[in-house]
């Protein structure tokens, strides 16, 4: 039996979270299988055929895919799960947003956000933000897993050789539509791809006072995160967001600016290696996580570190 | 129009879980239990379609053992107007719970339900979507904006680059995101009216809901734990550690 | 800084098992009050003092309320929202009458909520809490018209009130009161200077409704000549909207040692053209109709002390759960831990909650006991339990207060250092709870009045049925055997013993010679407030082993309620024994010295 990775893309590349997903695929045994559904998607699926381990790619080209919107992701998956002993995709807000549809559609559970893989059916997953981790085996005869990217390393992007095989559509459920989209640009690394990371939180104080740490991160080279305070009070978008409920980061360095550490914070961070707090209290529990603390005013500290590393 | 907001009793946000000693989960049996705080904003949500108008009716569900009519009374104390209680003992996983949710959808006729897009328990996030699988309704997951005019919604989602906005077809399901909206304190006068209000149990036999657990857990362990580092002085230290100690930056 | 969490699971044990809550939805008016009903409001009114009341009580305390220009009060950052959003919620209106607009909740579902609000924020709870009181005074004494034009609005919240007792020369004895009320047309000019008021001013609320205590021209000497009035401080248009401002202002505000947020008014009356102000019911009979409040008042602040104690032992147990010192006794070997491995920080633990817990029932149980002497439908029940309420009040009020200044600080200690530094909060709560011990009448007044109204004055009697019902449970405690219950139970009866003893020498030495039994009588006061927590500990470690035995409900609470009782009955107390001593022993000692000795 095959395993097929749903591949998260925008029709001209992959997206890096697939590769994670298909080093877990590849830990399963049999055939890594990948699916680039989308509409003049020909390029991303060159290059999901290129990714090492990767034996075949299936591609369904359709107007109706360019948006992958889950009902007709999730149709056309289904369509294709008969030959596979298990269906992955990243635990994205793409992957966790259709895979579940395909999940019930096949009666099957699904398993969310697997960080490790004991065996081609018991996996273990974390729960409870992350204070706890569970091991779980499913009974079902087709496993649908979304996966923790953070927990896998990424599968080198070329030298693989797969073969490129095109599937039909299945029906435009015809049912939602996408009105448009307001993604934020950047010049930065991507939150979840950066090896280092600065974030910042509510001890911000204000949205204006984030530059300090874009000038902290323009010299690391640095992707910028923020807690969900610094969200919600309206300081950055969204998608700045680190944590139980936003994204799940673990780069090689996480510079924690003004962010007292909440265990729905922590959970989304705390499997980086080197973890470096900056905050005033020396009470906040992000010291208990740290690696390196500073007690110390950011509003004083930052630029002072970001004069420091010219040095 | 009438909406479904299924609801779910969880550890309370602000307890700390351990697990237990034998492995075989987190020790539930004494700490304070809540609504799920994505569930609030649901009903929440549904509140304020309300008050626009849009909704006429808020039917609040919860599945689970007989303590989850506490969750429902809060729902009920919250603003809705009735509430059922689909009743088991066995652990409900979400495929489960979205096929009950499909036969009471199928009693009700709804034309929207509102869930919460994840229970901060076991951290799923797919009870929305499964639902929606199942009744082959159109969703709107991780909303943080719902506008309901002519016919359909307009679903503001939070993706992971950024926003992205969708009109469903009604009826559909809706899942919250945090920044949905903020959910209201319950008032007293509230709470006092919320126990007049209707309360049913249902059990899922009485559905023809089989939700015995596809998923079975092996064990549960702490995570390993990471150690509190050392403090820097200042910002100089900071520097030559992260460069000579830790060799992260260069 | 540790937040508030309220401890919903021992109200409800205390509320269930010890105070009778099936009892008092029994009576007529509260049908509606079940233990799931309670647990609801317990629980939302929880989160409310958790999330909105509780974070501003650090901050609350290091801005204060400030005098501005022209006498206006600036609460600090958060309270106004805070404020409008109580009382947008309904709690201001949870005990008031639903003829104007409240929900009519008995006192014992409303004392936990209080407890609430005042261990999360004592400050705040002072506004809600006073308005209270004034409302009372208004149901009770003022005219059809003056509850009309003032009850609802006040019961919303939309208005709030203040008592305008203490002047000068007039704190604990009252009958020196001098502000003075002139009769025109059909009201009153009134002149004086208030000190000391509670949120006498402020930025919350549209209006004021100050009750205040001031003579009549014609009005004879002593405490039979104060009349009660109300003083709005904008007057009232007969629309009910509002009209001019009232000649009174605020002139100044007290530096405190706490409480910081609440404005401390120095209040003047009448410096123009005078004040106008409307009589509450009869000339003259002012102090009286305080004395009807006084019971709630009092019992209010009693709880002050309960919760501020509540809200210092959360904090000190939460940095013993997080503070790093020392190792083990026991292992030394191993790692350092953290400071609640230490025995005498163990200790402190176990003292501060097992009297937070006594106090706790013994404070929902007077709670009860109100509610029964309100609304029992038999009047001699009603007598009965008025009785009951009489005698608890002031040993409620005085040990619940001495006892928090003892746990406060002892909250301080278990924190080490840090506890004196006040960035960790500690400090504010035995800054705060400083004043309870003070307000509502003194230790030393609520002391004199229980060997005097409450004991002297009927020879005992109702000491004499609590004694009895005391004795019953301790004997049901005997019969247990097991060495936790047979301490405990030995324990009991030397402080029932005590009891015994002391009451009859306050009642003997009353009549005979007064200024001896004043001497000690707050020692006689803490002497009753122990020995009742150590009865209601008893009761409490009964009910846990009926739970355990028939397996039902959360087994570490009961088994840990059983060990917490056995620690009260071992650490608290035998201060019976030597509240005895000083009870019959040491009253001479205490008046030996002439003045000129000191
Ligand atoms: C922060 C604060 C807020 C207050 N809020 C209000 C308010 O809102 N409204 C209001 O009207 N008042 C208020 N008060 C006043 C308060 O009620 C009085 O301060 C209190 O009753 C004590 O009166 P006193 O200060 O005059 O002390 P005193 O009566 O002078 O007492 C001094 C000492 O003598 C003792 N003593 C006095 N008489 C006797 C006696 N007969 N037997 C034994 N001992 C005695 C007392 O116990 C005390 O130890 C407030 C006071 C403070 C400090």
């Amino acid at each position: 039996m095959s395993v097929l990775v749903i591949a998260e893309h925008d029709n001209s590349a992959l997206r890096p979270a697939t590769l994670n997903a298909v080093t877990a695929a590849a830990q399963l045994g049999g055939e890594v299988h990948v699916l680039v559904a989308g509409s003049g998607c020909g390029a991303a699926a060159g290059a999901a055929a290129t990714v090492a381990g990767v034996a075949k790619v299936r591609t369904a080209d359709a107007p109706h895919y360019k948006e992958q919107l889950a009902e007709n992701l999730a149709a056309l998956v289904v369509s294709l799960a008969s030959g596979y002993s298990h269906i992955l995709a990243p635990a994205t807000t793409f992957g966790k947003n259709f895979l579940p549809r395909v999940a019930a559609l096949l009666d099957v559970a699904q398993i969310s956000d697997i960080v490790s893989v004991v065996s081609a059916d018991t996996f273990v997953r974390p729960i409870y933000a992350g204070n706890a981790m569970a091991t779980v085996q499913s009974k079902d005869a087709i496993k649908v897993i979304t996966v923790r990217t953070t927990a896998f390393d990424a599968a080198a992007a070329g030298g693989g050789g797969g073969a490129v095989e095109a599937v039909g559509a299945a029906a435009d459920a015809g049912v939602s539509k996408l009105l448009g989209q307001e993604l934020t640009k950047s010049d930065r690394p991507e939150l979840t791809a950066a090896r280092i990371i600065v974030s910042g939180g509510r001890g911000m104080g204000s949205g204006e006072n984030f530059k300090l740490l874009e000038a902290l991160a323009d010299k690391l080279g640095a992707a910028i995160g923020a807690s969900r305070a610094a969200v919600d009070a309206g300081f950055v978008p969204n998608d700045y967001q680190v944590g139980q409920t936003g994204k799940i980061v673990a780069p090689e360095l996480y510079i924690a600016v003004g962010i007292s550490g909440a265990i729905q914070h922590l959970a989304g961070m705390k499997d980086s290696k080197v973890i470096v707090a900056i905050n005033k209290d020396m009470e906040a529990p992000i010291f208990q996580v740290a690696d390196y603390g500073l007690v110390a005013d950011l509003f004083q500290a930052v630029p002072e570190l970001t004069a420091a590393l010219d040095k | 129009m009438k909406v479904l907001v299924p609801v779910k009793r969880v550890v309370d946000y602000n307890v700390k879980v351990r697990v237990k000693a034998d492995g075989t989960g987190v020790d539930i049996a004494n700490v304070k239990m809540s609504m799920n705080p994505f569930d609030e904003i649901a009903v929440e949500e549904a509140m304020r379609l309300r008050e626009a108008g849009t909704v006429t009716e808020i039917v609040a569900v919860s599945l689970g053992p007989t303590a989850c009519q506490e969750t429902l009374r809060t729902a009920l104390a919250m603003g809705a107007d009735r509430a059922i209680l689909v009743e088991t003992g066995v652990e409900l996983q979400p495929l489960a719970v979205a096929k009950c949710l499909k036969a009471l959808v199928a009693r009700e006729s709804p034309q929207l339900v509102i869930l919460g897009k994840q229970a901060i328990d076991d951290d799923s996030n797919q009870t929305g979507q499964m639902l929606a699988a199942l009744l082959g309704w159109p969703q709107g997951t991780f909303a943080s904006k719902v506008k309901i005019a002519g016919g359909g919604a307009e679903v503001i989602r939070e993706i992971d680059g950024g926003l992205e906005t969708l009109s469903l077809q009604l009826p559909a399901i809706i899942t919250t995101d945090l920044r949905l909206n903020e959910p209201r304190y319950v008032t007293l006068p509230n709470i006092m009216k919320a126990k007049k209000k209707p309360l049913d149990t249902v059990k899922p036999e009485d559905l023809g809901v089989d939700v015995t657990p596809r998923l079975a857990t092996l064990k549960v362990e702490e995570p390993p734990k990471r150690k509190a580092g050392a403090r820097v002085a200042d910002v100089n230290e900071l520097v030559q550690k992260l460069r000579n100690e830790a060799k992260v930056i260069s | 800084m540790t937040t508030y969490i309220a401890p919903v699971r021992d109200m409800m044990f205390v509320l269930n098992e010890l105070a009778d809550l099936q009892e008092v939805g029994a009576l007529p008016g509260c049908e509606e009050v079940n233990p799931e009903l309670v647990e609801s409001i317990l629980d939302e009114a929880g989160k409310f003092a958790s999330e909105i009341i509780a974070p501003l009580n650090a901050s609350g305390d290091r801005q204060g309320s400030r005098l501005e220009k022209d006498g206006a009060v600036k609460s600090p950052e958060g309270f106004k929202q805070a404020y409008r959003k109580f009382v947008e919620n309904g709690w201001g209106a949870l005990s008031c009458p639903p003829e104007f607009g409240g929900q009519g909740l008995p006192q014992i579902v409303a004392k936990p909520v209080q407890e609430m609000w005042k261990a999360a924020n004592l400050s705040f709870s002072l506004c809600p809490m006073l308005t209270q009181g004034a409302i009372e005074a208004l149901v009770h004494h003022a005219s059809p018209q003056l509850r009309e034009t003032f009850l609802p609005k006040m019961v919303s919240g939309e208005w709030r009130g203040t008592m305008n007792l203490t002047e000068p020369q007039a704190g604990s004895d009252l009958a020196a009161v001098r502000s003075r009320a002139e009769p025109e047309g059909d009201h009153y000019r009134i002149y004086g200077m208030k000190i000391f008021i509670t949120w006498g001013e402020q930025d919350l609320t549209g209006n004021i409704v100050h009750l205040v205590l001031a003579r009549l021209p014609d009005a004879p000497e002593g405490v039979k000549g104060i009349s009660l009035f109300v003083v709005p401080k904008f007057l009232v248009n007969p629309d009910g909207s509002l009209g001019r401002r009232n000649d009174l202002q605020c002139v100044s505000l007290e530096h405190k040692m706490g409480i910081h947020a609440s404005p401390t008014a120095v209040m003047a009356y009448g410096d123009k053209e005078g004040a106008i102000g409307y009589l509450v019911g009869q000339p003259n009979r002012g102090l009286e109709y305080m004395f009807t409040m006084m019971n709630h008042a009092r019992l209010a602040v009693g709880l002050e002390g309960l919760a501020i104690s509540d809200r210092a032992y959360q904090q000190a147990l939460n940095y013993a759960k997080e503070r790093v010192q020392g190792r083990a006794l026991t292992q030394p070997g191993a790692g350092r831990v953290t400071i609640i491995h230490h025995p005498d920080v163990r200790r402190m633990l176990m003292s501060m909650k097992s009297q937070v817990e006594a106090m706790r029932a013994v404070a929902y149980l007077t709670a009860g006991y109100m509610d029964q002497a309100a609304r029992h439908p038999d009047k001699t029940e009603r007598a009965r339990y008025q009785g009951l309420v009489d005698f608890m009040t002031p040993v409620v009020k005085g040990w619940c207060t001495e006892n928090s200044i003892e746990i406060t600080s002892t909250g301080i200690q278990v924190h080490g250092g840090m506890g004196f530094i006040e960035e960790t909060g500690a400090c504010q709560h035995m800054r705060d709870a400083r004043i309870t011990t003070i307000y509502e009448g003194t230790t030393g007044i609520q002391a004199n009045d229980l060997i005097g109204r409450k004991m002297a004055r009927e020879n005992g009697t109702t000491l004499k049925v609590l004694l009895e019902i005391m004795r019953a449970d301790q004997a049901k405690v005997a019969r247990v055997s097991d060495p936790d219950f047979n301490a405990i139970a030995a324990s009991q009866n030397a402080g029932l013993d005590a009891v015994a003893e002391c009451a009859e020498w306050v009642v003997k030495t009353y009549h005979q010679d007064p200024a001896q039994a004043a001497a000690v009588a707050v020692p006689f006061l803490m002497l009753i407030g122990t020995v009742c927590g150590g009865w209601q500990m008893g009761r409490a470690a009964l009910v846990a082993r009926e739970r355990l035995a028939a397996q039902e409900g959360d087994e570490s609470f009961h088994k840990a309620k059983i060990k917490t009782s056995r620690f009260y009955a071992d650490h608290i107390l035998p201060r019976a024994v030597a509240y005895r001593h000083a009870v019959v022993q040491g009253a001479e000692d205490a008046l030996a010295l002439e003045e000129n000795q000191f």
